[in-house]
């Protein structure tokens, strides 16, 4: 009895958290509610790829030109999967945990992105977002802003970049350890030899 | 299905969730309003991994101490005010859940609780799975989370006996006209912010390692060649942790390596 008495005057009663009448003290690295901020958002799609519980989606309406994100903090795990892919920073884990509700829609949020057209077949190819953050990086790593090029480059889908690529080999661009390696000439005679041997190729099939 | 003639259609698959009584949400409020005397809560386990068992329990511990408001687990339905429902509904836990739901005297108070019951946590699309608390029985409060911390628990609970009000909201976002987004620390040169990144991330892991990174170049886009080491001292300092101290380091001759080329 007397050992119990000495116990509880050693521990005190400061044991119990204070939580609801106090706000509680949550560690640095706690995982909370994902904070999305949209303005930020490229919707590229890396987060819904990374999703281990698929409680990000991301999905595309040509009709209406848009690109719909949505994320449910109710099927969320909170595992950081998706702030460790996002590119720009948009989705970051918060402190946050007091996610209660007693409405199930409010556990939903949702961003809506347009979408960029193809400057020759004018169909949907990519977010209106992804591409002029393209267009940021490429600036940042040296290319020229007015380069035609690189508008056109952008501009085009995918498909139609392939078809303008096989009829004209001038216009592709390469990435900048291709113009490196260019440069130090030990790619040079390789690409040379190799146009030598298409041009061979196509002579024949004529 | 093309060419398949259904034999039995697919409603031994669909789920209807118990229909509640108008006459029983009424007495819910009145519950609610004229509670005077401690919640019981069961906890029913519908094929959950134990994760939130192990959290429920440290929220009645002494740490956290649910008894405080009165809330106790107790271990029957029958004695119960609040069930709570943890796991992704399994079908062989299907019918119990379903029989302590209707043990349980009225008017009750239903808690899904973690992401499984919420909306079937990762276990969402699995063949036996029902998908979440709210495709059996009426559910009053989700507690998400993977497992909820046991504030989190203590919060829902407040939430449930109408104590505390809802903190999160629906929200829809459409895109503005020149919306952009920006990029980070433009100073310094691509290749570099690559080598960053990818060392901070093999030497801290990857989450970790992306908040590394983008601290340290926040600290070298801010400072010149004449100020970064004094910069860096400071944030060291600030951080006062050894590993931090030493991944820097190791970035910070990185850098310095690829800037002599």
């Amino acid at each position: 009895m007397f050992k119990l008495f000495k116990t509880i005057i050693k521990v005190g009663t400061k044991t119990t958290i204070k939580y609801p009448f106090e706000p509680l003290d949550v560690c640095d690295d706690f995982r909370g509610k994902p904070e999305h901020d949209p303005e930020q958002c490229i919707a590229c799609g890396a987060c819904t790829q990374a999703c281990p519980a698929n409680a990000l989606i991301m999905e595309t309406d040509i009709e209406n030109n848009l690109r719909r994100w949505e994320i449910s903090f109710a099927r969320c795990i909170y595992c950081g999967r998706c702030e460790e892919v996002c590119p720009t920073n948009a989705i970051t884990l918060s402190q946050e945990f007091e996610l209660a509700v007693t409405n199930k829609a409010d556990l939903y949020e949702e961003a809506n992105f347009t979408l960029a057209h193809c400057v020759e077949c004018a169909e949907a190819y990519a977010p209106t977002k992804a591409v002029s953050y393209v267009h940021d990086l490429l600036v940042q790593s040296g290319l020229d802003r007015d380069d035609p090029y690189l508008s056109q480059l952008l501009n085009t889908c995918p498909s139609c970049c392939r078809r303008a690529n096989m009829l004209d080999s001038r216009t592709l661009v390469h990435g900048q350890y291709f113009h490196d390696a260019l440069a130090n000439d030990s790619l040079a005679c390789d690409v040379s030899a190799d146009k030598v041997f298409q041009q061979e190729r196509s002579n024949q099939g004529e | 299905m093309k060419g398949i003639k259904s034999l039995v259609g697919n409603d031994h698959t669909k789920t209807i969730p118990v229909i509640q009584d108008a006459n029983f949400k009424k007495l819910k409020q009145t519950l609610l309003k004229e509670i005077k005397r401690s919640a019981y809560v069961y906890r029913v386990d519908c094929g959950g991994c134990n994760g939130c068992e192990i959290e429920i329990f440290a929220a009645t511990t002494p740490v956290f101490d649910t008894e405080r408001f009165g809330i106790k687990i107790v271990a029957s339905p029958r004695h119960a005010d609040i069930l709570l429902f943890t796991g992704a509904v399994t079908r062989a836990m299907r019918m119990p859940a379903l029989r302590a739901y209707e043990a349980a005297p009225d008017p009750k108070i239903v808690v899904s609780y973690g992401a499984c019951g919420c909306d079937g946590g990762i276990f969402h699309d699995l063949y036996c799975v029902w998908g979440g608390t709210d495709k059996i029985v009426p559910v009053d409060v989700y507690i998400p989370g993977c497992p909820p911390t046991p504030a989190a628990t203590i919060y829902g609970f407040a939430m449930a006996l109408g104590l505390l009000d809802q903190k999160l909201k629906a929200r829809s976002h459409n895109e503005a006209e020149n919306e952009k987004a920006t990029l980070k620390h433009t100073g310094i040169p691509l290749a570099l912010k690559t080598i960053i990144e990818r060392e901070a991330r093999l030497l801290s892991g990857y989450r970790q390692g992306g908040i590394l990174a983008d601290e340290f170049m926040a600290v070298l886009a801010k400072s010149t060649q004449e100020t970064v080491d004094a910069n860096l001292k400071r944030f060291l300092s600030e951080k006062n942790d050894p590993r931090i101290s030493e991944i820097i380091e190791i970035l910070h001759h990185k850098a310095l390596a690829f800037m002599r080329g």
